[in-house]
C-alpha cells in the first residue's frame, strides 16, 4: 500500500484520499472550516494549510491528495503563521458575541481560534454588518457571524438537491443568503445548522434553550422512518433539547431530515398520557396499574380479541408481545400496523430520493422478519389491544373495547377505553431493523416519566398478579 | 522602434478599413494557414509547430502555449473546448483590444487552427463586458467568416467543423482568471475553481479545455506561416519566441500599444524609444512593468531586458506586458491606495485571505493617508500582505499583495512621511 509521512509518522493511504483524512489516521487533526467530508472540496477557507516538502507554497490539505513518499508537516512555523493569518482574517469581521451565541462550545471558529489563532487583535476598523433575511421556521440566520465557508450552499446543491442558498455580491461585501431572500424550502434545513462552523445558522427550535457544553449525548437511531438514520439525542435533566445526525456512511452519511430531527417533541408533549387511565364518560380518570392490567386481562379473555402491534416497537418488544399472546390467548389474532398504505416492506420506497422512506416507522422490516402479518384496512374485533411505540399511525378501529399499551397523546385516543402508558424510543433500549435489513440499537437517553412502564415489564405484570398487587 | 525590428500586428492597427475580411485576405495572407492546416496537417503537427515556436502565453502567466495544448487528452470521448480569454482586465493592459478592433480575422484564423489542433468543434471567446464595441466588431467578423465558409460546417472544403461563440462578461476582473472565466461562461458565479483538476482535464462544462489569451491565439497563424523555428527566432532571448505587444501608459510622451521582438529591448529603451521619454521632461520615479499587480521598479532598475525571465530575476514580472510609467510628481502612497482599492473591489470573496485581507489593506492605507494610522501600521500592512500573498485560492491574492509589498519596500519614506505628519491628504 502507498505510504506518506505526516509529522514524522508513516501512514498508509488509498490513492485519491486527501491529506485531512490521511492525517486523521496518523492522529493528526488539521483544522478546517469549509471542508466537510460529505461535500465537494472548495479550498476556500484557507485554514487547513500544511507544508509539503518540495512545494514552495503552503498547500491546503483538503485539496491536496496524498502521494507516494510525500512528506507533510502540519506544525511548522510557516504552517502556524499561515493558519494564524487566516484566523485573524476570519475574526476581522466576526462579532465575537460568543456569550450570547448558541454555537458557543461547539463552534469550529472558537476551537480553531483557540488552537491556531493569536490572542491579540491588530484590527481596529469598524466591523462589517448585515441585515438578515427571515429563513423560515427552522433556521435563524445571523450573517454577521458568517465566515463564508459555503458549506450551506454546497449542502443545498449537493445533498438536499435544492439550489436555495447562494453567495451574492463580492469581495468584502459578499453575502450568503437565499435566492431573492426567500425562506428555506428544503425539508432538510436542520443540517444547515449542523454544518455551519459558526453561529451564523442556528436552529430556531434550540435557540437560547441550553448551552451546548451542558448537554449529555446519547447515540441512538431515529424512529422517524424505516431509513434508521443514526442520531444523537442531546439532553439534560431528563429533558431532550436537540437531536442531531450521527455519521453512518452506509445509511444516512452525515445528515438527517427535519421530520426525524424534531420528531422527539411528541415524547415531551404535555398531552402525552403518562399514567394508567380509563375512560369515565368522556373524560380520562387515573387508575392504578393493577386496575389497568386487571382490565386488560379480563377483557382479553373474551372470545374475539385482536392484538395490534405497532411497527414502531423494538424487536424485543415485538417478540415479547407475540410470545405472550400466542401462549395465553390462543384464539386471538396478532397483526402489525404502522403506515397507511405501506403495510409491507415491498411497498416501502424512498420518498424523496434523499433519506426519507415511505414507511414512517422504524421497524417494519423487524415485524416482517418475526413473521407478524400486517393489518389490512380496519381493525375489527370485540376487543382490540393496541401496542404502540408512539409513532405508528393508528388504524380505524371498530370494537366494543379498545385498550392501548404504549405511547399515546390524548387527542389520538378519544375512542379508547383504557391506556397503559409505555416508553417512547428515547426512553428505552432495543433493536430495530431498517429497510436495508440492518440491525441497529436504540439507546435510552432519558428515564421513563411518571408511571410509564416498559412493555416487557407490563407483560410480566400481566401474568403475575401477586407482583402486581405488591407493586401497585 | 528599433531598426530592422519585425512586427506582426501593429502595422495593421489604427485604420478602421483594416478589419475587413477583404483587407485580411489581401494583406495578411488571410485564412491561408487555416486552409493549409485543415487540408495537409495533423493536429499533432500543429502542436509540434507551436511548441517549436517557443511562444509563451500572453495573458500574464507566460506558460508555454504548445505545452498547454499538449495537455489536452487525445483519447477523451468528451467534447473539447478552446476558450479565448478576451477578458483583458489587468489595469494598464489594452493590447488585445487592438487585435479585436483591427485584426479580428487573424484571431478567428488562430481559433480555427487552435481548435483543430486540440480537437475542438466549438470555440468560445470570453470578452470583457466593457468591450461593447469590440464584441460587436468581433461578432461582425465572425459573421463575415461564416458567410464566406471560414466557419461552420466543412470549413474551406475540409471535413472539419467549427463554431465560434462570443460570450460577453459582466465586468468582473476575476473572470480573467481562467477558471473564474469558465465558471462565468457556464453561467455560474464568476469565481475561480480549486485546481487540480486543471482546465486541460476538466474545464468548460467539465470537458478538456484550453484557455488562451487573444494575443496568443492571434499569433498562431503567424507561427504556421513562418514555421515554428522562424517564429521562435523573432525572440531575441531564450524560451521566448515571437513578438510582444506592449501596452505603454502613464507619464510617457506617447503612450500606446507597441510591438517589439521578444527580449529585444530594455525597459528603458521601451520608455525612451516607444514612449518618447517622460512626459514634459519630468524625472522618472518608478515603473510598474507588467500590469498593476506586478511589483514596482524604481527609476534605476529599468536597465533590464523586457522579458519574462530577466524581470523575474529582479523580483518582478512581465505579466500582460502593460507598462505603467510613473513620474516624480506621483504620490506613491496614494497610487498604492488606488491599486489596493481595485483589488479589494474585484476580490470575488470566496477565499478568506483575499476577501478580508484586500479590504483591510485598503483600510490601512486609507488611514495612513488620512493621518489616522499608528506607527506600527506600515509593518502591519506588509504583514497582512504576506498573509495574503501565496496563500489564496487563485492569483488575485498575489496580485493584491505584490504591489503593497514592493511599494513599501521601495518607497517606505513616503509612507513614513504620512505617519510623521509631514504629509496629509488634502
Amino acid at each position: 500500500m502507498a505510504k506518506c509521512t505526516i509529522d514524522g509518522k508513516e501512514v498508509e493511504f488509498t490513492p485519491g484520499e486527501n491529506l485531512i483524512k490521511v492525517a486523521k489516521r496518523a492522529g493528526v487533526d488539521i483544522p478546517v472550516f469549509c471542508y466537510h467530508p460529505g461535500l465537494t472540496v472548495v479550498a476556500q477557507c484557507r485554514m487547513c494549510y500544511v507544508e509539503v516538502e518540495k512545494m514552495p507554497k503552503l498547500q491546503t490539505a483538503c485539496s491536496t491528495n496524498a502521494a507516494e513518499g510525500m512528506v507533510v508537516k502540519t506544525t511548522s512555523e510557516a504552517v502556524k503563521k499561515g493558519r494564524e493569518g487566516t484566523m485573524e482574517f476570519l475574526l476581522l469581521n466576526h462579532p465575537l458575541d460568543c456569550p450570547i451565541c448558541d454555537k458557543a462550545g461547539e463552534c469550529d471558529l472558537q476551537d480553531n481560534s483557540f488552537g491556531s489563532g493569536s490572542a491579540y487583535m491588530r484590527h481596529s476598523e469598524e466591523r462589517r454588518t448585515y441585515v438578515d433575511v427571515d429563513m423560515g421556521d427552522v433556521i435563524q440566520k445571523n450573517m454577521n457571524r458568517c465566515i463564508h465557508c459555503t458549506r450551506c450552499i454546497r449542502f443545498g446543491d449537493e445533498i438536499a438537491g435544492i439550489h436555495e442558498m447562494v453567495a451574492i455580491k463580492r469581495g468584502n461585501n459578499i453575502d450568503i443568503t437565499t435566492i431573492d431572500g426567500k425562506q428555506l424550502q428544503t425539508e432538510y434545513a436542520g443540517n444547515y445548522s449542523d454544518i455551519c462552523p459558526t453561529g451564523s445558522l442556528t436552529l430556531k427550535d434550540f435557540r437560547f434553550k441550553k448551552r451546548a457544553w451542558m448537554l449529555k449525548k446519547t447515540d441512538t437511531v431515529c424512529e422517524g422512518c424505516s431509513k434508521g438514520c443514526n442520531m444523537e439525542i442531546q439532553h439534560e435533566g431528563n429533558a431532550i433539547y436537540r437531536c442531531v445526525p450521527r455519521e453512518n456512511l452506509e445509511i444516512n452519511k452525515y445528515w438527517m431530515c427535519d421530520e426525524g430531527r424534531f420528531n422527539y417533541h411528541y415524547t415531551q408533549d404535555p398531552a402525552r398520557i403518562l399514567n394508567p387511565v380509563q375512560k369515565v364518560g368522556a373524560a380520562w380518570s387515573k387508575i392504578t396499574w393493577d386496575q389497568g392490567l386487571s382490565a386488560l386481562k379480563s377483557e382479553t379473555n373474551a372470545v374475539n380479541t385482536l392484538f395490534l402491534l405497532g411497527t414502531d416497537l423494538t424487536l424485543e418488544e415485538m417478540s415479547a408481545i407475540r410470545e405472550t399472546v400466542t401462549r395465553n390467548h390462543k384464539n386471538a389474532k396478532l397483526l402489525s400496523f404502522g403506515t397507511h398504505g405501506v403495510e409491507t416492506s415491498a411497498q416501502d420506497k424512498s420518498q424523496d430520493q434523499i433519506l426519507k422512506m415511505k414507511s414512517k416507522t422504524s421497524n417494519l422490516m423487524g415485524a416482517e422478519k418475526l413473521g407478524i402479518e400486517a393489518l389490512q384496512g380496519k381493525a375489527k374485533a370485540d376487543v382490540v389491544v393496541v401496542f404502540r411505540g408512539g409513532r405508528a399511525q393508528l388504524p380505524a378501529i371498530e370494537s366494543k373495547k379498545t385498550i392501548g399499551v404504549g405511547v399515546f397523546l390524548e387527542k389520538e385516543v378519544t375512542s379508547f377505553d383504557v391506556i397503559l402508558p409505555g416508553l417512547a424510543f428515547t426512553e428505552k433500549d432495543g433493536t430495530v431493523i431498517n429497510h436495508q435489513g440492518k440491525e441497529q440499537r436504540l439507546k435510552r437517553a432519558v428515564l421513563p416519566r411518571e408511571k410509564c412502564k416498559a412493555i416487557p415489564e407490563v407483560l410480566m405484570l400481566l401474568l403475575n398478579q401477586k407482583t402486581r398487587e405488591v407493586l401497585a | 522602434m528599433s531598426a530592422n525590428s519585425q512586427t506582426l500586428f501593429v502595422q495593421h492597427f489604427g485604420k478602421d478599413s483594416n478589419r475587413t475580411l477583404d483587407y485580411f485576405l489581401k494583406n495578411m495572407n488571410g485564412y491561408e494557414q487555416a486552409k493549409k492546416t485543415l487540408t495537409n496537417l495533423t493536429p499533432d503537427q500543429v502542436i509540434e509547430e507551436v511548441k517549436k515556436a517557443n511562444i509563451r502565453g500572453r495573458g500574464g502567466a507566460g506558460f508555454p502555449m504548445g505545452m498547454k495544448w499538449s495537455f489536452i487528452p487525445k483519447n477523451s470521448e468528451k467534447p473539447k473546448y478552446l476558450v479565448c480569454n478576451a477578458d483583458e482586465s489587468e489595469p494598464g493592459t489594452c493590447k488585445d483590444r487592438q487585435i479585436m478592433r483591427y485584426t479580428p480575422h487573424v484571431l478567428i484564423e488562430g481559433l480555427i487552427i487552435g481548435s483543430y489542433a486540440i480537437g475542438c468543434h466549438h470555440a468560445y471567446v470570453y470578452i470583457r463586458g466593457e468591450y461593447v464595441r469590440e464584441a460587436e466588431l468581433l461578432n461582425a467578423a465572425i459573421d463575415e467568416a461564416y458567410a464566406n465558409g471560414y466557419l461552420g460546417k466543412n470549413i474551406m472544403g475540409s471535413t472539419y467543423t467549427l463554431d465560434i461563440t462570443v460570450h460577453r462578461g459582466a465586468g468582473a476582473y476575476i473572470c480573467g482568471e481562467e477558471t473564474g472565466l469558465l465558471n462565468s461562461l457556464e453561467g455560474k458565479r464568476g469565481e475561480p475553481r480549486v485546481k487540480p483538476p486543471f482546465p486541460a482535464i476538466s474545464g468548460a462544462f467539465a470537458c478538456p479545455t484550453a484557455v488562451n489569451n487573444v494575443e496568443s491565439i492571434a499569433n498562431v497563424p503567424h507561427i504556421m506561416r513562418m514555421g515554428g523555428e522562424e517564429f521562435a527566432k523573432l525572440g531575441k532571448i531564450d524560451k521566448s519566441g515571437g513578438t510582444r505587444l506592449i501596452s505603454l501608459s502613464g507619464h510617457v510622451s506617447t503612450p500606446g500599444v507597441y510591438e517589439m521582438q521578444a527580449g529585444s529591448m530594455t525597459l528603458r529603451q521601451i520608455i525612451d524609444e516607444f514612449g518618447g521619454g517622460i512626459l514634459n521632461g519630468k524625472k522618472l520615479k518608478a515603473v510598474i512593468p507588467g500590469g498593476s499587480s506586478s511589483p514596482v521598479l524604481t527609476a534605476d532598475e529599468i536597465d533590464v531586458v523586457y522579458d519574462v525571465e530577466p524581470l523575474m530575476k529582479i523580483g518582478t514580472m512581465m505579466g500582460s506586458a502593460a507598462i505603467m510609467v510613473i513620474n516624480e510628481d506621483t504620490d506613491m502612497v496614494k497610487l498604492l491606495l488606488r491599486i489596493s482599492k481595485f483589488y479589494a473591489h474585484e476580490s470575488c470573496g470566496q477565499c478568506t485571505p483575499c476577501r478580508e485581507g484586500c479590504h483591510w489593506m485598503e483600510s490601512i492605507l486609507h488611514k495612513i493617508i488620512h493621518g489616522e494610522a499608528k506607527s506600527t501600521d506600515i509593518d502591519l500592512l506588509v504583514d497582512v500582505a504576506g498573509n495574503i500573498g501565496g496563500k489564496t485560492l487563485c492569483a488575485l491574492g498575489d496580485a493584491a499583495a505584490m504591489p503593497v509589498q514592493s511599494f513599501v519596500k521601495k518607497f517606505r519614506p513616503e509612507f513614513e512621511a504620512y505617519l510623521k505628519g509631514q504629509k496629509r491628504h488634502g
